[in-house]
């Protein structure tokens, strides 16, 4: 579609006065898709990478929650702008809404069990400062 | 002290009847998209096992009594049962709705409406009824009266 | 019913054949996995993956089966019984894989041999095409006049099978309530999660609550489940 556009827009067909009324709208529908989209897949692959390379649970799920909540988020909200307004894009948007509510609280459940199971977090050598101390 | 699985109760408490309202979406939208008894009845009764799992057993059995259950799963099976022999009694064959109506077509309508509304309360009770014949188990807790049938 | 057009066969064949190497992997590793409760997730994971292969493939309805039964209902059931079981599969001696890889040989051989009689892909001379499901196809828009043609043929041409499979359901149920009953307190059975008995004192203790007939008795009822335990050691 967005090469057919672009074809209309620079061949010397007989109807390029008509294809010169490039709408903008659609033009916009098709810029913001394709950024939203582009973002979700990079959300959605450094949350890969980050599951597979971090050192330890608690980075990973923070990699896993993000794949769940930006990247999926973000994919679902490059097709809702596809879909104009339709019934499809209300549908999409009650997933990505029932998405938004129940990824990060499953994040957060697993989080919370793992802690009170006694899983300690890999931590670096810096200790905040203690408060007497810094008297 | 502070209910540590907060967040998850508040969760579940709102998308709890949304499953529940999603069920029946699809078991009455089965005519015109994909769905139908069997998934809607799963899809309640996931509905009520996310009550069980994040509010306990015992509430959800004060919530959806056992004997509710066992009616459900039997009721299900007589309403199918009952279409069918409904329809031979109005004079078709066994399962033929087309005499629901004078209409041959609104007939086998009324006809799918109460067989998938059958198949919606027993695959939705059953799935329940195992759900609390496993979760209702203490692990390692002998039965008192497994103890008193033993002597 | 969208069939995979030639212009979109190659993202359609990518998907195919992505998901189909996804589920291989994933039954690989149920089978090599220990722990039952990794298996049981995995087993959630192989069925939404079985779900997304179903969409790809038009089959919505069975895709909403499999996502509901397989990757919902059924992975919280096998949790709850995993509760009442070990935590861990035994591993079993080579000698006695032998036999079941030498079946599965066989069948996998037989039905790669089958493969080459299958109709092409959503092929208009397929067997489930010609025949009585066109006749369907062409009867519901006429008879029912509902658009969804699965509804039709489960509920009326085909109700006695859905009849069938209510009954089956309702059977499988009350199998289980048979042997385990609604409340859980059905059948001699005692848990020992992790090779096990867990909670003594407490057991010791709901005995002596249950009143003077029990407890009169508690000195017989020990030395069975020390058997027991005994018995799952062994």
């Amino acid at each position: 579609m967005m090469i057919d556009l672009m074809l209309a827009a620079s061949s010397s067909h007989p109807e390029a006065e008509l294809a010169l009324h490039i709408d903008w709208l659609e033009l916009l529908r098709w810029c913001l898709t394709v950024v939203f989209m582009g973002a979700g897949l990079f959300f959605v692959l450094a949350g890969t990478l980050g599951v597979l390379r971090l050192p330890d649970f608690y980075t990973r799920l923070h990699a896993a929650g993000m794949t769940d909540t930006l990247g999926a988020e973000l994919i679902l909200l490059a097709l809702i702008v596809q879909s104009g307004f339709s019934q499809m894009s209300l549908k999409l948007l009650l997933v990505a809404l029932f998405l938004l509510i129940t990824s990060p609280t499953a994040t957060h459940v697993i989080a919370h069990s793992a802690h009170k199971e006694g899983l300690e977090p890999i931590l670096g050598p810096y200790k905040a400062p203690e408060l007497d101390e810094a008297e | 002290m502070r209910d540590p699985h907060i967040l998850l109760r508040v969760v579940s408490k709102f998308l709890i009847p949304l499953i529940a309202l999603f069920a029946f979406y699809v078991q009455f939208h089965g005519d015109y998209g994909p769905g139908g008894g069997f998934q809607a009845g799963v899809i309640l009764a996931a509905s009520v096992i996310l009550y069980g799992l994040v509010f306990g057993i015992a509430a959800t059995k004060t919530a959806f009594p056992p004997s509710w259950i066992r009616i459900g799963m039997t009721l299900g099976v007589l309403l199918y049962g009952g279409t069918g022999v409904l329809s031979f009694l109005l004079g078709g064959e066994f399962l033929n709705y087309s005499v629901f109506s004078h209409n041959p077509s609104h007939g086998q309508h009324y006809g799918i409406l109460a067989v998938e509304l059958g198949v919606l309360c027993t695959v939705a009770s059953v799935m329940v009824a195992i759900f609390y014949a496993f979760g209702s188990r203490q692990p390692g807790v002998p039965n008192i009266e497994n103890a008193n049938e033993d002597g | 019913m969208v069939f995979a057009s030639t212009s979109h066969a190659l993202p359609v064949y990518i998907l195919d054949y992505g998901l189909l190497a996804i589920l291989v992997i994933v039954a690989f590793a149920i089978i090599r996995v220990r722990s039952l409760f990794a298996i049981v997730m995995l087993q959630g994971v192989y069925s939404l993956v079985c779900a997304a292969w179903f969409v790809s493939l038009d089959a919505v309805d069975v895709a909403f089966t499999e996502a509901a039964v397989g990757a919902g209902v059924s992975t919280v059931l096998m949790l709850s019984a995993m509760l009442l079981a070990d935590c861990r599969s035994a591993p079993v001696p080579i000698s006695r894989q032998i036999g079941p890889l030498v079946i599965v040989i066989i069948a996998g051989m037989a039905m790669l041999y089958a493969v080459g009689d299958m109709p092409a892909y959503g092929s208009a001379t397929s067997p489930a095409n010609s025949y009585v499901g066109m006749d369907y196809l062409e009867r519901t828009a006429k008879e029912i006049h509902i658009p969804n043609v699965v509804t039709a043929v489960l509920a009326s041409y085909r109700g006695y099978d859905t009849f069938g499979e209510t009954v089956v359901i309702f059977a499988a149920g009350l199998g289980v309530l048979l042997l385990l009953g609604l409340n859980g307190n059905a059948g001699r059975w005692e848990a020992c999660p992790n090779g096990q008995c867990v909670s003594d004192s407490d057991s010791v203790a709901s005995i002596e609550q249950s009143g003077s007939l029990a407890s009169s008795r508690e000195g017989e009822t020990k030395p069975s489940k020390l058997k027991t335990k005994g018995a799952d050691d062994a």
